[in-house]
C-alpha cells in the first residue's frame, strides 16, 4: 500500500486499474513476451556492466542475490568470521526484439565463489559471452570452466578497452586453452554495434546447438 | 550446611530474589519492568524496507520453484483480492500489471532475488500472479533466428 520505492514510476501501476471501464480484463491484457537470455560473464571490472549497458534499451538494473552457506568453503571467510552470507550484485538489461520476444542480458560475477548461482542463471540460457581483459586473463577461467562443463555455447570476447589489444587472439586462445570451436572475438564494450556483433556470434553458436538438438 | 528449605540453590538459601516468579509473584516488580522495555524495542520508522530477507519469506531460504527463473515473465491476476498480503507481496502484484521479469521485480523493489522468487511462488500459489513458464528448456532454432534478425536490425 505505502510500499512504493519508485513513486515516479507510479504510472506502471495505474495503467491497469482492474476497475476500469474496459470490463473483463482477462483476454485484453498484454500477452507476456517469450524471454530469452544471454549471460555476460567475466572477472571483476572487465566491462560486463558496460557491455550490458551498451546494448540494453533500459539502463542496467541491479538485482541482489545472497551467497549463503553453499558458498562457504570456496569463499573461505576465515575462522574468525561469523559471516555466513554475502550479497552480490548482478546487472542486467534487455532488448525487445518484438512484441512477443525479449532478450535479457545478465552480467554475472565471474569469480569462483559465486559459481553456486550459475546453475540458476544458465538454465534456459541461449549462451554466454565471456568478457576478457587481456591484462588479467585468468579472471575468466572459472567462467570458461563452468560453461564448458555445463555445455552452454559461449564466446570469448576480448574487450579492447584502450583501443588496442595486448595480445593477438591466437595467444589468448592458447592462454585460455579453449577448444578450437569456441570463437574468440575482439570487441569494445562501450559501443553498441561492437557488442551487438559479439552477441551475434554467441547467437550463431546457440543456433548450432539448437539445430543439433532438433536433429537428434 | 545447606538450608533444608531451598535445596536447589545452596549458595543463596534465603535470598528472596532467587526465584522471582515464586518469591515475588504478588509484588508486581516484574510488571513494572516490562512496559518501559517495549516502546524502544522495534525501530518503528525503519521497519518498512529493512526487514531481514528471512522475515519476508517466513524463514524459508530454499524450496524455490526451479521454473521461476530470472527472466521468467510474471503478471498479476486481475480481480484477485489483495487482502491479507504483506506490503512486499502487494508491491509485487501492483508492479506486475503488465508482464515483468522476476529480475526486474527484484531490481525495482530492491528486494533480494531469492526473496523475490519465493514471494512470487507464494503469490502464484495463492492465485494472485500468473507465472509464465516455458515448456522447453532451450529455445528452438526459429526463436533464435528471430533474435538474430532483431539484433541485426539494431544499429
Amino acid at each position: 500500500m505505502d510500499f512504493d520505492p519508485y513513486p515516479d514510476r507510479r504510472i506502471v501501476g495505474t495503467a491497469r486499474v482492474p476497475t476500469g471501464p474496459t470490463g473483463p480484463s482477462g483476454p485484453q491484457r498484454t500477452a507476456p513476451p517469450v524471454p530469452v537470455k544471454i549471460i555476460v560473464a567475466g572477472g571483476f571490472g572487465v566491462g560486463k556492466t558496460t557491455t550490458v549497458g551498451a546494448i540494453s534499451e533500459i539502463s542496467p538494473l541491479t538485482t541482489e542475490a545472497e551467497m549463503t552457506m553453499e558458498g562457504v568453503g570456496v569463499d573461505d571467510p576465515g575462522q574468525a568470521s561469523a559471516k555466513t552470507t554475502t550479497t552480490i550484485a548482478m546487472d542486467f538489461g534487455c532488448v525487445t526484439i518484438d512484441q512477443t520476444l525479449k532478450l535479457y542480458l545478465f552480467g554475472t560475477p565471474g569469480q569462483t565463489r559465486f559459481a553456486f548461482m550459475w546453475d540458476d542463471l544458465v538454465r534456459g540460457a541461449l549462451g554466454a559471452l565471456v568478457v576478457v581483459d587481456t591484462t588479467r586473463i585468468d579472471d575468466c577461467y572459472p567462467a570458461v570452466d563452468y560453461f564448458e562443463r555445463a555445455g552452454l555455447p559461449f564466446v570469448v570476447g576480448v574487450n579492447t578497452f584502450n583501443g588496442q589489444l595486448g595480445y593477438n587472439l591466437d595467444e589468448v586462445r592458447w592462454a585460455l586453452a579453449v577448444r578450437d570451436d569456441v570463437p574468440i572475438v575482439q570487441f569494445d564494450a562501450r559501443f553498441r554495434g561492437s557488442v551487438r556483433d559479439a552477441l551475434l556470434v554467441v547467437l550463431d553458436q546457440a543456433l548450432d546447438k539448437a539445430m543439433k538438438m532438433r536433429a537428434s | 550446611m545447606r538450608h533444608p528449605a531451598d535445596p536447589d540453590d545452596p549458595a543463596h538459601p534465603a535470598a528472596p530474589g532467587v526465584r522471582p516468579f515464586l518469591g515475588n509473584s504478588g509484588s508486581g516488580v516484574r510488571y513494572q519492568q516490562l512496559p518501559p522495555a517495549l516502546p524502544p524495542g522495534p525501530p518503528l520508522g525503519e521497519q518498512g524496507t529493512s526487514l531481514r530477507p528471512f522475515v519476508l519469506t517466513s524463514g524459508r531460504v530454499d524450496g524455490l520453484d526451479p521454473n521461476i527463473g530470472l527472466e521468467t515473465q510474471v503478471s498479476s491476476q486481475p480481480g484477485a483480492p489483495s487482502t491479507r498480503l504483506s506490503p512486499e507481496q502487494r508491491a509485487i502484484v501492483h508492479l506486475c500489471g503488465d508482464p515483468l521479469s522476476v529480475a526486474e521485480i527484484s531490481a525495482r523493489l530492491r528486494m533480494h532475488l531469492g526473496v523475490t522468487r519465493i514471494l512470487v511462488g507464494d503469490l502464484r500459489a495463492a492465485g494472485h500472479l500468473d507465472v509464465h513458464v516455458l515448456e522447453n528448456d532451450f529455445p528452438d532454432p526459429e526463436t533464435i533466428m528471430r533474435v538474430i534478425r532483431g539484433l541485426r536490425s539494431i544499429s
